[in-house]
């Protein structure tokens, strides 16, 4: 069995290191002289480039070293996936986009034309990563009023009449949330493939709306048992409703030629971090279950880097040096190798994997982590001790 | 105002052109993989477009075809230079949601976004699209759309609360409130459609029409304007079959489905066709022809020029 590698591509600007939280490649923070910034030259002036240059030349890297694609993710302050995957469309070959996006946003009747455009631009290369939940109060900045079980409601007619509408002409549906009448995709769009669906959500209202139209069920990392837990309920859940569900880890590495020095880049970066960054990094209010599981796993008080190692190579302190999930892999390209292999071995099946700068990180673990899978890293770090 | 000029890019035209499996035969050695494809013809129309010095292109809404955001965007880095004005519905989803996406294609392409917002379609068509907006709220929708979206763009915080849309604590911030918002291209000849223009449109197209009736609708959308304080540029859709000589263009245009409102003619008589449109205050000028790629090259380099040599003369006159 293989498994499928995705890189993520940040949206949200870049960091040119995990040692500085500032943004500095592209146009997400002031220009300052150390400051890779597509769109000014030195003098301030327009010098042509735009950020998604940055992103182009990310998912040409993730796709030579044999990434199959990449996670664009979706927040108010991202440039949108659906703009940067077909501006990307014809300058990567095999690179697969992973859209992430909130169904509530779009009408879905339009989301399957759109889809559909899509995979004929890029020869079937539309993956779906659907987000449902998250958001709290940011969803009335989105100007969406549901409420967190209701929008999984919402997003499971979603996707019956994204479905329904592809399978052809004369489709009709009354829900709750979604009317249509004999509409369906012309012949020439329905032909395409439906993108693969990875669906996001920790509570029991995500569960059931994955069980009914997932293709992967994508988690945070979370300590490697309670996630191979979690992925047996969902799998166990799918099945008994006569399906199958696969399931994907999205996970932050930092791979370095020794341990040594790949701790040494974390400990960098927390030693950096004001004491209010650290303390402010606990999180705010959020109706995301998963979300509250990574807060709940972080110690009240860390004053060193290694009050945050949760487990062998795994450190909980991520989110205080970029945005995002608080839990990543630390270690050699052995150890982030054979931690890869343990969570294969505990029902992953796919994984979105990231590190900090993208573009160098993509080459880092495409060239020296992902050629260890198997058994040779760990016969390589027997061989070590 | 100088006069813009845009190349329609329908992605039902020549729909086998470039398309995968269209035409096979067993005869030659077929080395194409499945990644060339019709969003090549696309990118070939875009380019003649670009070479042939149109300001843009305009890629109207085909429900049964290609998206025209999606075409927009594949397209949007082979292109040099050209505006890209995808047409889509107001029922296409969330305000915020579509003018977040605008400002990601504003950001990444040098600001070359317009948006034209599609007429509404029958109600048994909208029922087709799962849109359920009864028949005497749609012009509210598009202005609400509208309000929205520039609102979430321009300020924040943003709230809003309508009949179709609801914002509370809105509004992008830097890097993405650092580029214009997209012109808006609104269309239509009803009274509702003109009223709905005056209040936000930034220019409005007219179908194409007599001299006398686009001078009408010109007069009534300008008072309309003024009543609201605002000025609204005018534009038209236009067909337009141009050859050499004027039997050619007569015989071409008998095979080309045309619609009867096309103007045909030699380049010297579409071009002053075209400047007529444009002695009435007409300065959008959507130009269409069946053949895409080839008609493009064909009126920007023969029709172009010469349009423009008589409305220079008119700008100078006036």
């Amino acid at each position: 069995m293989t498994i499928d590698f995705y890189w993520r591509l940040p949206s949200h600007g870049c960091h040119g290191s995990l040692r500085d939280t500032a943004y500095d490649r592209g146009d997400w923070s002031p220009i300052s002289p150390r400051n890779v910034a597509p769109g000014l030259d030195r003098s301030g002036a327009d010098d042509g480039f735009r950020y998604v240059d940055h992103l182009s030349a990310i998912a040409r890297a993730a796709e030579s070293v044999g990434f199959i694609g990449g996670l664009i993710p979706s927040f108010p302050n991202t440039d949108d996936p659906w703009v940067i995957s077909p501006l990307l469309a014809r300058e990567t070959r095999t690179f697969r986009f992973m859209i992430a996006f909130q169904p509530g946003f779009l009408n879905p009747v339009h989301a399957a034309r759109m889809s559909a455009s899509l995979q004929r631009a890029t020869g079937g290369r539309t993956v779906f990563n659907i987000i449902t939940g998250g958001g709290g109060p940011s969803q009335l900045w989105w100007g969406d009023r549901f409420s967190h079980d209701d929008r999984y409601g919402r997003t499971t007619e979603f996707l019956d009449v994204f479905k329904g509408v592809w399978s052809g002409e004369g489709f009709s549906y009354d829900g709750r949330f979604y009317q249509v009448q004999d509409g369906g995709l012309s012949p020439l769009l329905a032909r395409e493939e439906v993108p693969e669906i990875w669906f996001s959500g920790s509570s029991d209202a995500a569960l059931q709306s994955a069980a009914r139209h997932a293709d992967y069920y994508l988690s945070w990392l979370e300590p490697f048992d309670q996630l191979a837990d979690k992925f047996a309920r969902v799998k166990d859940r799918t099945a008994a409703l006569g399906g199958e569900q696969k399931c994907a880890v999205r996970v932050d590495l930092v791979a370095r030629a020794t341990e040594e020095e790949a701790w040494a880049e974390v400990r960098a970066g927390f030693e950096g971090l004001s004491p209010e960054r650290r303390n402010q990094a606990r999180g705010g209010p959020t109706d995301s279950v998963g979300a509250a599981r990574q807060q709940a796993l972080r110690p009240s008080e860390a004053t060193r880097y290694d009050d945050l190692i949760v487990a062998p190579n795994l450190w909980g302190g991520f989110s205080l040096l970029r945005g995002g999930p608080a839990l990543g892999i630390v270690g050699s390209y052995e150890q982030c190798a054979a931690r890869l292999d343990d969570l294969i071995a505990r029902g992953t099946d796919a994984f979105i994997l990231a590190g900090t700068p993208h573009l160098e990180e993509a080459y880092r673990v495409g060239e020296e982590v992902l050629p260890l899978l198997g058994s040779k890293a760990e016969v390589l770090l027997h061989a070590a001790e | 105002m100088t006069i813009q000029t845009y190349w329609q890019l329908d992605v039902t035209e020549d729909a086998a052109r470039s398309e995968p499996g269209a035409r096979p035969s067993g005869r030659f050695r077929d080395v194409r993989t499945p990644a060339l494809n019709r969003y090549d013809y696309y990118v070939q129309v875009g380019q003649a477009a670009a070479q042939t010095a149109f300001d843009g292109l305009f890629l109207p809404h085909r429900p049964q075809s290609d998206d025209s955001n999606i075409v927009a965007a594949a397209i949007a880095r082979e292109v040099p230079r050209l505006g890209l004005i995808p047409e889509f519905p107001a029922s296409s989803g969330s305000a915020v949601y579509a003018a977040k996406q605008a400002v990601s294609f504003q950001r990444q392409t040098h600001g070359r976004l317009g948006w034209a917002i599609a007429k509404d379609a029958d109600a048994a068509s909208r029922a087709r699209e799962g849109d359920e907006v009864p028949d005497e709220a749609l012009p509210a929708r598009v202005d609400e759309f509208l309000t929205v979206a520039r609102g979430v763009h321009g300020q924040q915080p943003f709230d809003f609360a309508g009949t179709h849309f609801e914002v509370q604590g809105g509004g992008f911030t830097a890097p993405l409130n650092g580029v214009a918002f997209p012109r808006v291209f609104l269309q239509g000849e009803s009274e509702e459609a003109l009223a709905l223009s005056a209040r936000t449109a930034d220019v409005h197209l007219f179908a194409a029409n007599t001299p006398a009736a686009l001078r009408a609708h010109v007069e009534t959308l300008d008072a309309l304007a003024a009543h609201a304080s605002r000025s609204v540029g005018f534009g038209v859709i236009q067909h337009v079959l141009a050859r050499e000589d004027s039997a050619d263009a007569r015989r071409e245009a008998g095979r080309a489905g045309l619609p009867d409102t096309a103007i045909v003619g030699t380049y010297a008589d579409v071009a002053q066709r075209l400047a007529d449109l444009a002695a009435l205050g007409l300065r959008h000028f959507v130009l269409a022809a069946p053949s895409s790629l080839e008609e493009a090259y064909r009126i920007g380099q023969h029709v172009l020029p010469r349009f423009r040599a008589l409305t220079e003369r008119v700008a100078v006159a006036a």
